[in-house]
């Protein structure tokens, strides 16, 4: 199996994918934290509902000063393109047909990929999580606040951040294995989680918890801004997610199996 | 089981094999061995069905009917396959930002194969120069040489490749008969596909050839060359045409006119035809010794059908 990461590894790094999508990644990362202090750090750019007495230019309550560190949670996306990415690049340059040759065992296949996309979604999540905090403390500091109250929060928040990006990576994975055309699972991808899930959550409120977003918010305990409309805890969250990414990726290998490679 | 006339054992077993995609039937009942120490070529024009046959062997495609087994096992079951048989089926499988180098030690890694083999599968194949190169900027021929060190990476018994000498120079073709000649020399097996037999001609042991995903004949190329030689004939030219037809009459001899001037005398030779037209006295302008090629053999035994039909005669035609 450490020889099936290492193959993985060594194929992952040498694309120019991942290290495009951790540059976009932080640079997003960045423009949040600047939108999060422009915006006087209200409660930060996904608390749009606080319309409660005013607030202070700079944040510094623990659920504040988490949710600027949790940033990353938002845009936990990348890590989902991430996961889809690793597995359709395989098809979309016909690197399959040597993968298989290699490992004629097409779960094993998938297995290799779900492995590597939960550790280098981790991975990412642990950059965007750094970016955040110096990107924010160091702002923090510069407006009177300390960075040290910001690093304070590590702790609470990065257990969780980094969960959410290695299980969405995970999720990815699963859905590109059902969907191996490249384009196509990234507009689906974007399309669900740009437009679709905010479509359904909007309408019926009972359904986000069970929504990877949702999911995604509890599994990293930060606020979304729709407190009332209740979430799982933290460990339900996470096992959402991992149980939709399994689920894609059994189906996904399910068809692969069969699937004649030409 | 044994091979059929090296006696030697089958390296790779084909029985019944077919291959439905939908109305068509792209491999129909075929079956054929390929011998260890030998090297077989798999011959028929393009959309025969042999490409779909070795992604079969190799568990690409999923089989209709019959057996495919390698050593008498399914691909699929072989512990790190990439040990046992190494394929080169396409020149445009790899990440084009990819170096070629990094390329080889991902699928050493994933296949169980030592990383000292990379380097060593680059020189043999002559792109150690380029081993740091992104395949992206290689040439059609650079790899078409990737992949086959690609399929020698783990040192395999069986190799299978599909139509290797596409894209190469001539330079590149010389290369590469040389390649699979050193390969059979080591005792391995060699399957080798190809539309022209010319192209394999000098390299292969034995034949398989299918045409419409059907077998039309497994043989040696040495029995395939007296095939050939049998079609060989006199050609003759001489104003005295038609006393020349009246003496061929009174022999057992089969012929035919070509020309006004000219006739063809089958399996015909100058050590049996000079001192006939001497004894009947002919004059000869023109007395040529004919060779049927080993082309001319495959060409017959092939014509007329370029790609799979469907089963059923139905409107629309191949797919």
């Amino acid at each position: 199996m450490i020889a099936v990461l290492r193959a993985e590894w060594l194929k992952l790094r040498t694309t120019t994918i991942p290290w495009l999508l951790t540059g976009i990644a932080v640079i997003i990362t960045g423009l949040l934290i600047l939108l999060y202090f422009v915006n006087k750090g209200g409660g930060g750019p996904r608390d749009r509902t606080n319309f409660g007495p005013p607030t202070p230019d700079i944040p510094h309550t623990t659920q504040q000063l988490r949710d600027l560190l949790g940033t990353g949670v938002g845009i936990y996306v990348f890590a989902l393109l991430l996961g889809v990415l690793i597995i359709t690049v395989e098809f979309r340059h016909k690197t399959v047909t040597t993968s298989f040759l290699t490992t004629p065992h097409r779960t094993r296949f998938v297995a290799g990929k779900v492995l590597i996309a939960a550790l280098t979604g981790a991975v990412l999540g642990v950059i965007v999580l750094l970016a955040t905090l110096l990107g924010g403390g160091i702002t923090l500091a510069a407006k009177g606040g300390s960075f040290s109250s910001l690093a304070n929060q590590l702790g609470a928040v990065a257990p969780g951040l980094i969960l959410v990006y290695a299980l969405m990576a995970v999720l990815g994975v699963g859905v590109g294995s059902l969907l191996t055309n490249q384009v196509a699972a990234i507009v689906v991808v974007l399309g669900w989680f740009l437009i679709l899930e905010n479509i359904i959550g909007g309408i019926w409120h009972g359904t986000v918890k069970w929504l990877p977003s949702g999911a995604a918010s509890a599994a990293a305990n930060v606020s979304t801004g729709r407190q009332n409309i209740g979430l799982f805890n933290w460990w339900q969250g996470s096992l959402l997610i991992l149980v939709y990414g399994l689920v894609f990726a059994a189906l996904g290998s399910f068809l692969l199996a069969r699937r004649d490679i030409t | 089981m044994q091979g059929l006339r090296s006696g030697m054992p089958s390296a790779i077993e084909v029985h019944g094999l077919g291959k439905r995609f939908g109305p068509v039937r792209a491999v129909d009942d075929l079956s054929f061995e390929v011998a260890q120490g030998r090297v077989t070529g798999f011959l028929g024009p393009n959309g025969s069905g042999k490409t779909t046959t070795l992604r079969m062997l190799l568990g690409l495609v999923s089989i209709s009917e019959g057996t495919a087994t390698i050593g008498g096992k399914r691909y699929a079951d072989l512990e790190h396959p990439i040990r046992h048989v190494g394929a080169a089926l396409e020149a445009t499988s790899f990440h084009p930002t990819r170096r070629a180098e990094d390329h080889l030690k991902s699928v050493a890694l994933a296949g169980g194969v030592p990383l000292s083999r990379v380097t060593e599968t680059l020189e043999t194949v002559g792109l150690t120069d380029v081993a740091r190169r992104r395949v992206g900027k290689f040439s059609l021929g650079m790899r078409q040489r990737l992949q086959l060190a690609t399929a020698l990476l783990g040192d395999p018994d069986i190799l299978i490749l599909d139509e290797p000498a596409n894209g190469l120079d001539p330079q590149g073709i010389q290369w590469l008969r040389s390649f699979i000649r050193n390969q059979a020399a080591l005792g391995h097996a060699v399957l080798v596909s190809s539309h022209l037999l010319a192209e394999v001609e000098e390299t292969v042991d034995d034949i398989v050839i299918i045409s419409e995903g059907k077998l039309v004949l497994q043989t040696t190329l040495a029995d395939l060359a007296s095939q050939a030689g049998s079609g060989t004939g006199m050609r003759i030219r001489t104003p005295e045409i038609t006393r020349l037809a009246e003496a061929l009459n009174a022999v057992p001899v089969a012929w035919r006119q070509i020309a006004p001037d000219t006739l063809v005398i089958d399996g015909a030779t100058p050590e049996w035809f000079g001192p006939f037209a001497a004894e009947h006295r002919i004059v000869l302008y023109e007395l040529v010794q004919e060779k049927g090629s080993l082309e001319d053999v495959f060409l017959q035994l092939t014509t007329g059908f370029d790609a799979p039909r469907p089963v059923d005669p139905a409107p629309g035609g191949p797919a």
